[in-house]
This record gives C-alpha cells, sequence and structure tokens, in this order.
C-alpha cells in the first residue's frame, strides 16, 4: 500500500511533491504514510505546521476563512500566523497542479486567512483581495502562468495572486521601502505580465499580448481580469470594440462585485454603484425581464383559465430561451461572447468553465462575467460600508485598524470644508469626482449637498469635459481628481477647458510624493502640464490656511481656468481662517516668511515647510537665509522674484514637482527679464529624473532629494561652505 | 404566438406586448395585480403572497430614498402605540412585515437576492433568515449554472464556425496561418 502510493508520486526539481488522492484507506497505515510524507515534502522556505500535516480542516461555513483556534475560547482569527498547511506547500502555480478540487477548496480557505494575516499586519488593500481568492486559485490552477499570461486590472487585488506565485515570503514587505510593490509590477516578477495602478488598461494590454502572440506564432493563453468598475472606464469599451474586431482569441474576466466608487457608499452607509452600466449589469443576474413576462403570464392565467395555463407554461419557456440563451447584448454586440452570469466563490463552477474554455480550440475574445463579493469571507470586511478596501495595520480578532492619532487632519478634509464653506456662500458651486468619494473627501460635501456633487465613476476624461459643460452653464464646477489620474484627462484639460477659458476649477490631490503607492499614483508632473498652458492659473498652498484661500480663490476667478495641487499627508497644524471661509489672494502675489541673507529659497506648494526646516538648520550653523512662499506658478510673482534676485547672491527654488514646472518658469521669466546677466546664481530643486519606488514618505523624500536636510546641504554647497554641507548631512 | 418582446429601455419603465386571444394586444405595465384587492386601501393585513414592494406600496426600481420615505410613513402609521386600539393585533402584524420588508430592501445585497427570489417564483414566503436565504441562494446559483453550461457549449459549436474560410477576421486570419505552418512543419 505504501509502495503503491510512493510510486504515484511524481517528483519535481526543486521540493518533493505529494499527491493525495481521497481514495479511502485504512486510518493506521494511512497515518504513518501521512507522517512519512509530512517529513519528505517541506518546502525551502516555510516548515510545514506543527498540526497534522495534511488533514483537512473542517469548515464550518462554506467560503469562509477558517483558522484552527489554539483554544477554544480565542475565536476565531488571532493574530498569530493562521496554519496554512497546504498552502505551505505551494511556492509557485506549477505547484497546485495536482491537487484535486477538494483540496484547492482548502486551499482557497488557506489563502483567504493568509492574506487577512498578512494585510493586518501591513495594511494594504484587503477586501478587493478577499473577493478574488477563488478566481486566483482558479485561475492559476487552469492555466500555466508564466506562458499563460494573466494580467490584474488595477492590480490591488492581487494579494493572493502575489502569494501564489513566489512572494508569500515578501508579503510582510508589502508597499513597504524596497519590498513588494502594491500592485503588478513587470520588474518584480515574471508572473507580473503587466504593471497596473491606474485602472481599465488590462484589456487593452491583453489583446496587444494576445496580438503579439499571434504574430509570433505561439499558443499561450490571455486572461485580463477586470473589476465593474474599471469597466466604467471608456478605455474599456475602446479595447473591447478593437477585440472584437480583431477576433484574437483572449479571456477577459468581468469580476462583478457591485463596488464602482472608493467607496461605493455614502458617509451614511452603502449606496447603488453609479452609473447605467451597473443596473445593466444587475439585470443579468436578476432576470428582471424574465419575471416581468412570468407575472404577467401568472396573471393573465389566473384570469382566463384552466386551459391557459399550459400556454402560459410554454410563453415561459420561451421567455426563457429567448432572454437567458442570448447572454449579454452589451458584449456581444462588441464582438466577446458571454458567459455567466457566474458564481465567483464556487471553485468547482470556476475551474469547469476555464477549463471548457481553454480546451475550445479557437474562441476569438470571450467575456466570463463572475459575480463575488467585496471582503467575502471576513465579516467586518463584508459589513463594512467601504469593504475594508484599503485599511491600516488591524487586528484580525476584532477588526479594528490601528489609526495613529494625528493632531490634524488631512488635507484632503480641509479641502471638502474649504468646499463646502464656499458651497455654503455660492449656490453656484458644485464638485465633480471620478468614483473617488472617499479619497477626494467629496463624500462630506456630497452629505451637505446631495444635489451639487456628480460622481461620474472612473471617467476622468468625462469629469473634465462634463465640467467643462457646466462650466458653459455658469456654474463654478470644482473638478477634484487626484494629480496622477489628472494625466489621464490632459487633453480634455487642454482642448475643453483651456482653449475655450472656461473657468473649471481643477482641486488636485496626491500632488507629489504619495508613499506606499508607489510611482504609479504619485502626482509629480502636474504643475509642468498644467503651467504649460496659456490660460491657466497654477497655484499651491504651502499649508492648510493657504488651501482655505486658494479654494476661496478658485472660487473667485471666474473668467478662465484654475488649479491648485495639495499633497497626501496631514496639516501643519497653523490656525484655520473662521468658519472655515478662507479669503481670495491676490492672483500673481507671493509672500516673504522669513528674511534673511545672501540666500533665498523660493519654494512652490507644501515644499515652502521642508525650507523653513532648512533654514533652521542653516541657522545653527549661522547664515539666517530668507525664504518666500511663491503661492502662484502661473502668473508668477514677477516683483518678488525681482527683488530676491537683485538682493541675493543665491536664489533656489524647491517644488515637488518634475523638470519643467515651476522652477522653469522661473528661469524663463529671469532670463527674459535680463536678471541671469547679473551675479546672482539660481539653482532648481525638483524631482530627480527617475520614478521613485515606493516606501515610506520619508524615505521617498530622501531618496528624491528634497528633505530639509538636502536643502539646507544645496544653499551651503552653492556658497561654497562644503564643510557645513557635509555636517548638515550626516 | 408571442409577438417580440421589447427589450427593456431603461430599469425604471418597462411596457410588455403579450399576445391575447382577442386581437388587439394588451399594452400592460410592470406591475399587474389581478389579486383581489379590499374596497379601502389600506386596512386589511396584505396576504402573505403580497411582494415587499406592494407592502410599502412603491415600484420595484424604487430607489433608496423611496423605500426609506414609504418605510417612515408606514411605520408612523401602524405602530403598535398609536393603532386604534381595536386594530391592535392587525396593526402590529402589517407593522412587523412592514419593518422586514424595509430591512430586506434597504440593504443592496438582499434587495438582490429578493429580486432574485421573486424571480424564480417560489410561492414561499420570503423570510430573511439566514437559512432560508441559503436555500435560496442555491438555487438562483443552480439557474446561473445551468444558463453557463448552455454558453459553453453553445461556445463550443461556434468554435468550428470560426476557423471557417468565411471568417475574414485579423484573428482568423492569422490561425489559418498558424495552423497551416505547424501542418507544414
Amino acid at each position: 500500500m505504501i509502495l503503491m502510493m510512493m510510486m504515484m508520486m511524481p517528483v519535481y526539481a526543486s521540493s518533493l511533491r505529494v499527491s493525495f488522492s481521497s481514495s479511502p484507506s485504512s486510518s493506521s497505515s494511512s497515518d504513518s504514510v501521512r507522517t512519512h510524507l509530512s517529513r519528505l515534502s517541506s518546502s525551502p522556505l516555510l516548515a510545514p505546521s506543527p498540526n497534522d500535516g495534511f488533514q483537512a480542516h473542517v469548515r464550518r461555513k462554506p467560503g469562509v476563512a477558517h483558522a484552527a483556534p489554539l483554544s477554544d475560547n480565542s475565536g476565531e482569527y488571532h493574530s498569530r500566523r493562521p496554519p496554512t498547511p497546504l498552502l505551505d506547500t505551494i511556492n509557485f502555480p506549477i505547484h497546485m497542479k495536482n491537487l484535486s478540487i477538494r483540496e484547492l477548496r482548502q486551499l482557497a480557505d488557506e489563502l483567504r486567512s493568509d492574506v487577512i494575516f498578512n494585510v493586518s499586519k501591513t495594511g494594504g488593500h484587503l477586501g478587493s483581495s478577499l473577493g478574488v481568492v477563488e478566481l486566483t486559485v482558479a485561475l492559476h490552477y487552469v492555466f500555466n502562468a508564466p506562458q499563460d499570461k494573466i494580467l490584474w486590472d488595477v492590480g490591488h487585488q492581487s494579494y493572493p495572486h502575489k502569494i501564489l506565485t513566489g512572494r508569500r515570503d515578501k508579503m510582510s514587505t508589502i508597499r513597504q521601502t524596497n519590498g513588494l510593490a502594491g500592485f503588478n509590477k513587470r520588474s518584480e516578477s515574471e508572473y507580473d505580465c503587466f504593471g497596473t495602478g491606474h485602472s481599465s488598461t488590462s484589456i487593452s494590454a491583453g489583446l496587444g499580448m494576445a496580438v503579439g502572440r499571434d504574430l509570433k506564432g505561439r499558443k499561450n493563453h490571455v486572461v485580463a481580469v477586470i473589476g465593474d468598475g474599471a469597466m466604467t472606464a471608456g478605455q474599456a469599451y475602446e479595447a473591447m470594440n478593437n477585440a472584437g474586431y480583431l477576433d484574437s482569441d483572449m479571456i477577459v474576466i468581468l469580476n462583478d462585485n457591485k463596488q464602482v466608487s472608493l467607496p461605493t457608499a455614502t458617509l451614511d452607509g452603502p449606496a447603488p454603484p453609479v452609473g447605467a452600466l451597473s443596473s445593466a449589469l444587475s439585470r443579468l443576474q436578476s432576470n428582471r425581464p424574465l419575471r416581468e413576462l412570468r407575472e404577467v403570464a401568472k396573471g393573465v392565467t389566473k384570469q382566463i383559465g384552466g386551459p391557459m395555463h399550459e400556454l402560459a407554461a410554454k410563453v415561459d419557456e420561451y421567455a426563457r430561451g429567448m432572454i437567458s440563451g442570448s447572454g449579454s447584448t452589451l458584449f456581444e454586440e462588441l464582438g466577446l461572447y458571454y458567459i455567466g452570469p457566474v458564481d465567483g466563490h464556487n471553485i468547482d463552477d470556476l475551474i469547469s468553465i476555464l477549463k471548457e474554455v481553454k480546451s475550445t480550440k479557437t474562441t476569438g475574445p470571450v467575456l466570463i462575467h463572475v459575480v463575488t463579493e467585496k471582503g467575502r469571507g471576513y465579516p467586518y470586511a463584508e459589513r463594512a460600508d467601504d469593504k475594508y478596501h484599503g485599511v491600516a495595520k488591524f487586528d484580525p480578532a476584532t477588526g479594528k485598524q490601528f489609526k495613529g492619532t494625528a493632531k490634524t487632519q488631512s488635507y484632503t478634509t480641509y479641502f471638502a470644508e474649504a468646499l463646502i464653506a464656499e458651497a455654503e456662500a455660492d449656490k453656484d458651486v458644485v464638485a465633480i469626482h471620478a468614483a473617488m468619494g472617499g479619497g477626494t473627501g467629496l463624500n462630506l460635501f456630497l452629505r451637505r449637498f446631495p444635489t451639487r456633487c456628480f460622481d461620474v465613476g472612473i471617467a476622468e476624461q468625462h469629469a473634465v469635459t462634463f465640467a467643462a459643460g457646466l462650466a458653459c452653464e455658469g456654474l463654478k464646477p470644482f473638478c477634484t481628481i487626484y494629480s496622477s489620474f489628472m494625466q489621464r484627462a490632459y487633453d480634455q484639460v487642454v482642448h475643453d477647458v483651456d482653449l475655450q477659458k472656461l473657468p473649471v476649477r481643477f482641486a488636485m490631490d496626491r500632488a507629489g510624493l504619495v508613499g506606499a503607492d508607489g510611482p504609479t499614483h504619485s502626482g509629480s508632473f502636474d504643475v509642468t502640464f498644467m503651467a504649460c498652458l496659456p490660460n491657466m492659473v497654477v497655484m499651491a498652498p504651502s499649508d492648510e490656511a493657504e488651501l482655505f484661500h486658494m479654494v476661496a480663490t478658485a472660487a473667485a476667478i471666474d473668467d478662465r481656468p484654475s488649479c491648485f495641487r495639495y499633497p497626501r499627508g496631514n496639516g501643519i497644524g497653523i490656525e484655520l481662517p473662521p468658519g472655515n471661509k478662507g479669503r481670495p489672494l491676490e492672483v500673481g502675489k507671493g509672500r516673504i516668511l522669513l528674511e534673511g541673507e545672501r540666500v533665498a529659497l523660493l519654494g512652490y506648494g507644501t515644499a515652502v515647510q521642508s525650507c523653513l526646516a532648512a533654514a533652521s538648520l542653516t541657522e545653527s550653523h549661522g547664515l539666517r537665509i530668507t525664504v518666500a512662499d511663491a503661492r502662484f506658478c502661473k502668473p508668477l510673482d514677477h516683483a518678488l522674484i525681482r527683488s530676491l534676485a537683485k538682493s541675493h547672491e543665491v536664489l533656489i527654488t524647491v517644488e515637488e514637482g518634475s523638470i519643467g514646472g515651476f522652477g522653469s518658469h522661473v528661469a524663463q521669466f529671469m532670463a527674459l527679464d535680463g536678471l541671469l546677466d547679473g551675479t546672482v546664481k539660481w539653482r532648481p530643486m525638483v524631482l530627480p529624473d527617475r520614478y521613485i519606488d515606493h516606501g515610506s514618505p520619508a524615505d521617498q523624500l530622501a531618496e528624491a532629494g528634497l528633505t530639509p536636510a538636502h536643502i539646507a546641504a544645496t544653499v551651503f554647497n552653492v556658497i561654497g561652505g562644503t564643510r557645513e554641507a557635509l555636517a548638515v548631512m550626516s | 404566438m408571442c409577438s417580440a418582446l421589447t427589450p427593456p429601455p431603461s430599469a425604471v419603465t418597462h411596457r410588455l406586448r403579450l399576445f391575447a386571444p382577442t386581437s388587439n394586444p394588451i399594452p400592460i405595465h410592470t406591475r399587474i395585480d389581478f389579486r383581489p384587492r379590499a374596497s379601502s386601501l389600506n386596512d386589511t393585513v396584505p396576504s402573505p403572497s403580497s411582494s415587499f414592494y406592494d407592502l410599502l406600496g412603491i415600484s420595484e426600481s424604487g430607489t433608496l430614498l423611496e423605500i426609506k420615505q414609504a418605510y417612515k410613513q408606514m411605520a408612523r402609521k401602524y405602530h403598535p402605540d398609536v393603532s386604534p386600539p381595536d386594530r391592535v393585533d392587525e396593526y402590529t402584524q402589517r407593522f412587523i412585515r412592514v419593518q422586514e420588508a424595509y430591512e430586506t430592501l434597504s440593504d443592496p445585497r438582499r434587495r438582490e437576492l429578493y429580486d432574485r427570489h421573486i424571480s424564480s417564483g417560489l410561492p414561499l414566503a420570503f423570510s430573511s433568515r439566514r437559512s432560508n436565504r441559503f436555500d435560496e441562494e442555491l438555487e438562483a446559483r443552480s439557474e446561473w449554472k445551468s444558463n453557463w453550461q448552455s454558453q459553453l457549449n453553445d461556445l463550443r459549436r461556434r468554435s468550428s464556425q470560426k476557423d471557417s474560410r468565411g471568417n475574414v477576421s485579423w484573428g482568423a486570419r492569422m490561425r489559418r496561418q498558424r495552423d497551416e505552418q505547424v501542418a507544414a512543419d
């Protein structure tokens, strides 16, 4: 008996794999086999759990992550790593190939516990990852990554994918400096086929990979997983339109969890997802037309009597065939073959469908509509309005997040309060955002002014032109989009807003470096691409009080477009204007914060705070320098720059943006004004010409060379005080 | 027999044209009610076969705000403390049912399950107790399963057509090219 089982074990190069079938065997012999096998198959990275290695967990509820309690009273989750005997044997997808369906279900449960445990220790994206656990397992079981390409749209749901593709041991470093990225990254692993972070790119990229495969004569599969939220973006339709036309073989998996916005909820509770597409997708699930027909049929039967009952039954059958057989006209019209809806938490279903589609010789583009639940398997996430989309470190047993205590609030909250104050005073003020009600703070605005806040779904381009349309009618639209996502809407900003000089106000949150989200989300380029537009007023607050004033300034600028940028993070603790109502600033006027000599630091935005800190560093070395806050990049405060250039030896411009931004505009002006023909030295401090990887904000700033120490060192280096420069840097 | 069903243009109103034994087709709106109605609208307790939507007096595509408003209205009316003394039991029963209706319809997930329940045409009274919901979920999911199984069969049938000479899409041409190369090797 033991010999037979030994012969059945296929041996792989790296580690000994065990295939255990579920055939019944006598308990004593199977026990000895098990202990023998458990000693043999130890993965190089993780020791097998102390529990009886391969005994299947008894599951209390189907589909709920289960961690065996150490004691009866410790509850379902505990902060020690939950035992994951089966997951411990999986390092790469190839190790899954011999598992049975029952074992795959167990693997999914263990994977779920592991995701919860990991995210509880590091923070990150939880809800989305929990929703796709079964899907991830099914995909890696059926397909052969990395030859088969599996693309994850946005990538924030790819934590289970990372765990199954050789990065489980590094999950404790996710979103930290030098650790795993929070999204997919090609340079991190060959299993990450395409870098993602912004949404709705997976079908486009997948189609490109499919066509490339066809041109090269290869035979691998291409699978793109995209959510119903990402489906609200135009690029997804551009891609499907093209895919249907080219007719190349590829699989699109629509992960439908009825979540579009972040959160898909107001401050008071869950909300239906925005957009007509969402109701179309739920009609596919609830089969409403069929029900109505049934009601009609029932009614007709009752009214007319017995013999009609047969007729009504026939009508029912006919209707069912017509409605359910046609699948979905929306995707079919675009040329994708529609399969679904499918229960996304049922591994059996997922595997049989994927196997079937994989084995069908020629499919063209296929769309599988999978229905999942965000946060599934972790009750606190299921119940939360935001489904625990993005969480800080938390206690798995209670679901409570460890939120640090900060003395001030975030710039986001201050912006929302400022906008509410403006909207109270002026009924024409309206707000627009693209599915980011939580992240932009506009959920606060929505609660106060339910009819004046517009969530357009993930559609930044439409948001900008929509705002332009509103401005045409005399309203005062505040288009609140993250700096990084504004990149998507650039043509609309130029062509639809700036060219026509429409007074749309752009509030760009997450400007500069953003920390754990990394380069995909950092707002490095907005000063550059906004300030080069002829009609745009470009400004940036140096603290939260300035932010209130700039919101008021933007509200007052009614003859041309304007924009302002503010970073991720909390305020500095300065006193706020009374009633949260700012005063409009004089456009094109900066201010001097510190008077000094020899060197002037001209900062833009919150970099001014770093300048002030640098000034105190230089003062401790005996040099009192001037610090000025430019406030406006366009129009520049010419008088301020002239006076600084004429009364100092050195002028250093500081900003948290790329080349071509504030510093370049200052240099341009100085050159044209003849200020560079004299003795003043101008030096720019900008973000370096490379992408700064994810990490803590402090690490990123150090990597970028924009910390107060760096600024002070630059000051000393320019005036020849290299010894002081070294002293400041150490 | 059945004239063409017009697809619903929006989620709000639907019109279905159904054949009738008489010559003129009857345009019928979404909510058809052939149940015997009491003469006074709100006095009798509705039969268990009426839906939650009927109970609250709103249409099946009612928004959350409408549901809330209807519930508040009904709750104020049928609360045992304010009901006329001779009809306390009746009103209390109704109040409980209204409560249940609101709980189910105000949660998007439960509302979706409930919608599926009605569409499946089960005569059982809907209950928000977990075991019953689980059974319904199973039933709804099995409906989906037969659906996608037939779709997969259809996919297989179509795949043979996709390879035929008649298909001139870019993908088909590349596939033919690849197959010819493989055959040549």
